[in-house]
């Protein structure tokens, strides 16, 4: 049976809430890796029936050991399109997750810092997150976590390319390292696109948050490594870091020269954002993520001692549409969601400020 | 094919978006390439099937080196789970282990243009070396889970029954 979603909306996200490292402009880091059980075709290819043993092998595995946490249990058959998306907004579960029909299972830690997607696109797909920039940290985490269930599970391992994958993208280490950033102050100062450019010279990956392709809502970046064979983890991290630490930098050159040279344009461009977020009474997704980002800006350079970092943070999840309609306790259509994402964001806001 | 953005050039780059949900496709040439990805740093996803098999539709990392190689056509079968060369050509994807063995000189070339090298030097799994840990247990369990589905599919229940006690057996023991 599953496990109650309320669970999961209830959690204060632990990769939001705690306080990482340089979490001002590093939002959270996370690593992925992706492991496959020997014997069974990857899931695009497997049978159901292959599936579903490799679900009761996996929480078998998990469930037998002492050493990992307790895991909620999501069937993805058996779970409602809306929790899915809650479960997506949460960056549990990927698009391509939430939209098979082949068993799939989401094993997931209460504080919802380790997942586990059972047959997406690989038999494992497990994931740990904390906030801020702490890659090594997050390493050592699911390293540990991995070694443990390495001795419960027959990985696929080749001694030549390391761990195989259905998709030759990932095979070697199966890693994905990211850090996700917000980056208003290279946005602003057009310099973003330069940024971009040079990270992908080097063999790592930008990406929106926010909707694929072109737009980029809330000026939140995604920085990933792209190559996962031929280094090894630690490289792979050390050469990410190095590079997250360099963007950061730009950031805050970015940030200190705009208040240096064009004060007013960007009091102005906070001081709006907040006003729109606590008076607006249709609030669209866009608005609301840009807005969102320009108070965020205004929060990390001091300008609201009265709003907490946090409560910005966990606006960024919960103005998504799932969460909305989880906290309104019905669906809602679209423009029933901007009158109801505006009444949450005031309500927040409002509270944030009377707490100090 | 031609470009359709300059309508001149022959189109060797094929380029998938998804822009609010919907799927688009674009055949353009290198040079329009170059400038579409200069205008739009986030177009930097690369369709790894056409990589596989078409390296002219090849660009990784932002910047766009389009070669003139031919594609190697040949038609391989993974005797493994019946994967197709056609199947790897257009998901990308492998359909399971043995797909490496079966497809690997397409592959290498492949592996090369996405990563930093080509052996891994990363962590191996921590059972590897011991022959009695659970790891291998498990393994057992599941190939014994298959053989008796097979075996109950061919109506063969004696057998299906001592390969069931060996499964109870294997899942006491585990369970320890």
């Amino acid at each position: 049976m599953n496990s109650d979603i309320n669970l999961l909306l209830n959690n204060k996200v632990s990769w939001l809430a705690d306080c990482g490292p340089s979490e001002d402009i590093a939002i959270s880091s996370r690593i992925r890796l992706a492991r496959n059980l020997e014997g069974v075709p990857f899931p695009p290819h497997a049978t159901p029936a292959q599936l579903n043993e490799i679900i009761n092998t996996v929480e078998m595995a998990v469930q037998r050991n002492k050493e990992l946490e307790p895991f909620l249990k999501f069937k993805i058959g058996e779970t409602s399109d809306l929790d899915k998306m809650v479960m997506f907004e949460r960056r549990l579960i990927s698009r391509e997750f939430m939209e098979k029909s082949d068993p799939g299972e989401l094993l997931v830690t209460a504080d919802e810092s380790f997942g586990i997607m059972v047959n997406e696109e690989d038999h494992l797909r497990m994931q740990f997150m904390r906030s801020g920039f702490q890659l090594k940290n997050v390493w050592q985490e699911i390293n540990r976590i991995d070694d443990i269930l390495s001795n419960q599970l027959p990985y696929v391992f080749n001694k030549d390319l390391g761990f195989l994958t259905s998709c030759p993208t990932n095979v070697g280490t199966g890693i994905r390292a990211s850090v996700m950033l917000h980056l208003p102050g290279l946005v602003l100062s057009n310099q973003i696109n330069a940024v971009i450019q040079g990270v992908s010279k080097l063999g790592l990956v930008v990406r929106g948050i926010f909707g694929e392709g072109t737009q980029n809502l809330g000026n939140l970046y995604q920085v990933s490594n792209q190559s996962t064979l031929g280094e090894s983890e630690e490289q792979i991290i050390e050469r990410l870091g190095n590079v997250i630490t360099q963007i950061i930098n730009h950031e805050k050159n970015a940030r200190r020269n705009l208040l240096e040279t064009n004060q007013p344009f960007l009091l102005n461009h906070v001081g709006r954002a907040y006003g729109t977020l606590r008076h607006a009474y249709i609030l669209s997704s866009a608005e609301a993520l840009d807005s969102l980002s320009a108070l965020r800006l205004g929060v990390d350079m001091g300008m609201f001692s009265s709003v907490d970092i946090h409560t910005v943070n966990e606006l960024f999840i919960i103005i998504n549409p799932a969460h909305l309609q989880k906290y309104a306790g019905k669906e809602l259509d679209s423009s029933e969601r901007d009158i109801y994402r505006a009444v949450l964001v005031r309500e927040r806001l409002k509270a944030s400020d009377r707490g100090k | 094919m031609i470009c359709e953005i300059c309508n001149q050039n022959p189109a060797t780059i094929h380029i998938q978006e998804i822009i609010n949900g919907q799927k688009k496709v674009l055949h353009i040439c290198a040079d329009c390439a170059s400038k579409k990805s200069t205008e739009n740093p986030l177009l930097q996803g690369f369709n790894v099937a056409e990589m596989l098999y078409n390296l002219s539709g090849q660009f990784g990392a932002g910047d766009v080196q389009p070669s003139q190689q031919e594609p190697s056509e040949i038609e391989l079968i993974c005797p493994g789970c019946g994967w197709h060369s056609e199947d790897l050509k257009r998901t990308g994807k492998l359909g399971c282990q043995q797909c490496y063995t079966t497809f690997k000189e397409v592959l290498e070339k492949a592996l090369k243009t996405m990563h930093h090298g080509t052996l891994h030097v990363g962590k191996s799994p921590a059972s590897m070396g011991g022959d009695d840990t659970d790891s291998k247990k498990v393994a057992e369990l599941m190939s014994l889970q298959k053989e008796l589905e097979d075996l109950v599919q061919r109506e063969e229940y004696e057998k299906a029954a001592i390969v069931r006690d060996k499964i109870n057996l294997l899942k006491q023991e585990l369970k320890k």
